[in-house]
């Protein structure tokens, strides 16, 4: 929200988020020099998460809700370049839907360009090598990707107003309960959502999958065995 | 999906006419003095100036522009709250009874939140004025002006043009769906958003094969040259600008012990 953060903090996640956004144009650069035909890949991928945060996922409690698609950019392109593109698309969304703001952009990128990212990836990862199910692992990397987000985001607004008796912490359990409301459901929620995208796009053209490394020739074969028995 | 994205207003707009680094000057400067004034008065003074320029200049319909501020002000009015009851010391001034606890506000907490609101609401003024003013395509050519790094620069560029392609192809999609009833009920709901969204990542990939072939055959090597339309800032508009930010400078100066409660 922009405004929200008070100096010095909204300066403070800028800071820490920069060398990171440097680290990812640096590792996008070298993966454009490797493979031009990268950049207009990324291009689209950036935009697919535009749009899927833009979409109104069908909710519950019958508000809605906005997926961020971050964690299924970390899966697809790791986390060092969803960070960039995260920068991008959350610059994009506060111009043109007016969400989230200029100042709190460094905070912003923190909680779900960067911390969101790098859970859903070693979530992902750690899944991948204990053999538990594709979708199973999926839907546990995004889920807890966007816990992670909302942890950071209530973390973030703690730390800039420190409750009066129970300090950082105490204004951590507040804005940390009030959110919970939404964000828990809103992670299973997006959880599922990715998990039946992946099905969908492996049941139909799984060579995307595998050419962008998600996934080999021979656990294609096997997924898509499973999806069809 | 609702296609009210700000660029198309911005595109309309009279304010469009006007030299960009002077518009970003302005705004920039306005986030600043809003986000580090000590007392709610300048920032609420930047709110109603940057509202009354965006509606009046900008040509903005004001219940378009009321609903744009509106809903990003519920997400703060609920951390204003939090903060009213947990943040600060001194004389308690309200309290209530919930669920056997008894959480009380104090003076400091209120100072506060107010304070906070009234920053979130200059800070979204301020950008609501650029967005309603400067369409995306006229900052690319400043983005490079900045130095920022090509390929940061073509990436966005790139992501900007196909945000609208991929929002029509939903569009499509959705009332594709939606008229075969696919959206009757919860669990209809999540599977045809899913495969929507599945699909979508498909026409994604293959679209961005296309566009490289493309590219490649108009002999693309990373770097796309932009023009950037030449408007000089005229001296009566540097100096109402700058007597602006002068002016706000020295309100959040002044202003900085005013108290509510």
């Amino acid at each position: 929200m922009e405004g929200f953060l008070p100096h010095p903090w909204w300066e403070i996640w800028y800071a820490l988020s920069l060398p990171v956004v440097v680290y990812g144009i640096y590792t996008m650069n070298r993966l454009v020099k490797e493979r031009r035909e990268t950049l207009p890949l990324l291009a689209l991928a950036g935009a697919f998460i535009f749009v899927l945060s833009s979409l109104k996922l069908p909710s519950v409690t019958g508000s809605c809700s906005h997926p961020t698609g971050a964690g299924m950019g970390a899966i697809l392109f790791g986390p060092a370049i969803t960070a960039v593109l995260c920068l991008i698309v959350l610059v994009y969304q506060a111009l043109f839907l007016a969400h989230g703001g200029i100042t709190t952009l460094g905070a912003n990128v923190f909680s779900m360009g960067i911390a969101g990212p790098a859970v859903a990836y070693i979530v992902y990862k750690g899944c991948a090598k204990s053999n538990l199910n594709f979708y199973a692992s999926i839907f546990l990397a995004v889920s807890l990707a966007d816990i992670a987000t909302y942890l950071v985001t209530s973390l973030q607004l703690a730390l800039a107003f420190p409750s009066a008796t129970g300090g950082v912490l105490g204004s951590f359990y507040a804005f940390g309960t009030v959110f919970a409301f939404t964000q828990f459901p809103l992670a299973v929620l997006e959880g599922v959502f990715i998990a039946l995208i992946f099905k969908y796009v492996i049941q139909v053209k799984g060579e995307v999958m595998v050419k962008l490394k998600v996934i080999d020739e021979k656990k294609l074969r096997r997924l898509k065995g499973v999806v069809q028995a | 999906m609702n296609h009210s994205l700000l660029d198309e207003h911005a595109l309309a707009s009279p304010l469009r006419h006007k030299n960009n680094r002077l518009k970003l000057g302005l705004v920039g400067a306005a986030l600043l003095v809003g986000v580090s004034s000590p007392s709610p008065v300048a920032p609420l003074f930047i709110a109603l100036s940057m509202s009354f320029a965006a509606i009046r200049l900008g040509k903005v319909p004001a219940r378009f522009y009321a609903g744009l501020v509106a809903a990003p002000l519920g997400f703060a009015a609920l951390g204003a709250a939090i903060i009213f009851f947990f943040f600060g010391s001194g004389p308690e001034i309200f309290s209530l009874e919930l669920f056997g606890l008894r959480i009380g506000a104090s003076a400091d907490g209120a100072e506060m939140a107010v304070l906070v609101v009234s920053r979130t609401l200059s800070g979204m003024s301020c950008l609501l004025f650029l967005a309603l003013s400067t369409p995306m395509v006229e900052l690319f050519a400043l983005l490079k002006a900045l130095r920022l790094p090509d390929s940061f620069v073509e990436l966005s560029m790139m992501i900007y043009r196909y945000i609208f392609v991929l929002l029509e192809v939903v569009v499509r999609m959705r009332d594709a769906q939606a008229m075969r009833l696919g959206y009757d009920g919860f669990k209809n709901s999540i599977q045809s958003i899913s495969m929507m969204a599945g699909t979508l990542f498909i026409r994604t990939m293959e679209q961005g094969e296309r566009l490289f072939t493309a590219m490649d055959a108009r002999c693309y090597d990373g770097r796309l040259f932009l023009f950037e339309e030449r408007r000089p800032v005229k001296v009566q508009e540097l100096l109402v600008a700058s007597g602006y930010v002068a002016f706000i400078s020295a309100l959040a100066y002044f202003s900085r012990g005013t108290a509510i409660f």
